[in-house]
């Protein structure tokens, strides 16, 4: 008889260790009430598809559509704060769904496919190159600090055609913006100040692209409103939400993957004979090993039945990445880092029909930041230091990883 | 006479988006796992399956010219 699972996400070793909480999970009870937050756990990588992909079960509105408190819980007072997170999120087009979500997710899918990504191919080997010149000359850097935050964040300012000095400005908002995926009972207010904050400063760029359109994201979101489709304060949202989402899951894409590297040298030894042919299965096997996003949530549209449970309508159902994506029913090996691992249907961008709008860009930075760092240092060692991660259930999110090659 | 095509989804690669179904509705149908299948690569125009193919996120989706081999995309 195994001891009992305790139910408190946010302890330090589960956020320290997502693998082996939710791997016991996955191996002992799959489909999980868990009784302290009142939420559906699905660790297993075959429910999490089946999931994901039953959209017509399984509510995106999980902020408008949760009858039930915020969780943890957060201070009374807050309350009205609360009310200002739902409306914000529940503008978000990733909280809708069908009809709604196609005819929103259509006026945007266009920018983000392969083929129109390839063309900013050049853009991000330029960034990468900058940003590892600049590191090089000290000899050092912090991955988390020098590299992966600035980068993903001069490529989406780019994209929606934000103003270069502003973007540390976005980077503090959007710090606030993942108080989201946090536990403390007093995060409501950092939340509303990021989203108040993220208002305030794409208020007026949506203004100006209502009137001057041009080739930026910004532009495409405004013509969503020009064709009924958003409203105003949708396309200010989902201007903000693409301006976060755009960069934060890359961030921990490109920390992690660095620090699964540094942790198995045999695989960085295997990237370094060949950075160029072996970056694009390397960067899979990243997003599969240590993946940006530990889980996502939904709120159960009717009553379903999975595993021998009953799912009742509005119970909250949340998903995770983290163990589905080391579930031996689907990967050989699943705990061993292979960056030749081939087919490798990971969910790091979910599945279905909300997979990962951005799932291309995180993609095409990975590989050109795995491929330069093999090039430029390939001797690169991690300092003497303690690793933490921010105590979120959303994010797999490093501090920092302080690394050298002097 | 309009070019015909062959038109195959790498169930690899699939994730169930759904998009290709959104462009080429009579082309693309999800099966039983919701992973997009070619059923019928006569039944809608070729620009709509290369506009289906294209807006794949996976890229799974490949689109050959019949009569020649020559692939299309990606």
């Amino acid at each position: 008889m195994s001891t009992a699972l305790q139910d408190d996400m946010f302890t330090p070793d589960v956020i320290a260790d997502p693998y082996g909480y939710y791997g016991r999970l996955r191996d002992e009870d799959p489909v999980h009430w868990n009784e302290t937050y009142e939420v559906w756990v699905i660790t297993r990588h075959d429910d999490l598809v089946w999931l994901t992909r039953h959209h017509e079960l399984f509510s995106s509105a999980v902020f408008k559509n949760d009858p039930r408190p915020a969780y943890p819980a957060i201070d009374e007072s807050d309350l009205g704060l609360y009310e200002y997170v739902r409306n914000y999120q529940g503008d978000q087009f990733i909280q809708h769904d069908r009809p709604d979500h196609l005819e929103m997710r259509k006026v945007v899918h266009g920018y983000f496919t392969p083929k129109s990504l390839e063309e900013w191919r050049p853009f991000v080997q330029k960034a990468v190159k900058e940003l590892l010149d600049a590191a090089e000359r000290n000899g050092r850097m912090d991955v988390m600090r020098d590299l992966a935050t600035p980068l993903p964040v001069m490529v989406i300012a780019q994209m929606m055609g934000v103003p270069e000095p502003d973007r540390p400005h976005i980077r503090e908002l959007a710090e606030k913006l993942l108080y989201i995926g946090r536990g403390e009972h007093d995060r409501m207010r950092l939340l509303t100040e990021g989203m108040k904050g993220m208002i305030d400063y794409v208020s007026p760029l949506v203004d100006e692209r209502i009137v001057n359109p041009g080739d930026d994201f910004i532009s495409v979101l405004a013509s969503g409103e020009k064709a009924g489709i958003f409203t105003r304060h949708q396309v200010l949202v989902n201007t903000s939400l693409l301006l976060l989402a755009g960069h934060e899951t890359t961030i921990n894409l490109l920390c992690n993957g660095t620090l699964s590297f540094i942790q198995h040298p045999d695989q960085w030894a295997l990237l370094k004979k060949d950075p160029a042919g072996a970056a694009k299965l390397a960067t899979e096997e990243c997003l599969r090993y240590d993946s940006p996003v530990k889980s996502i949530q939904r709120i159960a549209s009717e009553d379903v039945e999975m595993r021998g449970k009953m799912l009742k309508k509005d119970d909250r159902v949340r998903w995770f990445i983290s163990s589905a994506n080391r579930d031996p029913a689907m990967f050989a090996e699943p705990d061993n880092f292979d960056i030749t691992r081939w087919p490798n249907q990971h969910v790091a961008f979910g599945s279905g029909i909300h997979h990962c709008l951005g799932a291309t860009l995180a993609r095409v930075e990975g590989q050109e930041v795995f491929k330069a760092l093999a090039e430029r240092f390939p001797g690169f060692r991690l300092d003497n230091t303690a690793l933490e991660y921010h105590p979120s259930i959303t994010f797999r999110s490093l501090k920092s990883l302080p690394i050298h090659w002097q | 006479m309009a070019k015909k095509v062959r038109v195959r989804v790498d169930h690899n690669l699939c994730v169930g988006n759904a998009m290709c179904e959104t462009f080429a509705p009579h082309v693309f149908r999800l099966n039983d796992d919701r992973q997009s299948e070619a059923v019928d690569a006569d039944a809608d125009p070729v620009e709509q399956i290369l506009e289906a193919a294209e807006s794949c996120p996976m890229s799974a989706i490949l689109v050959e010219d019949a009569e020649t081999g020559e692939q299309l995309f990606p």
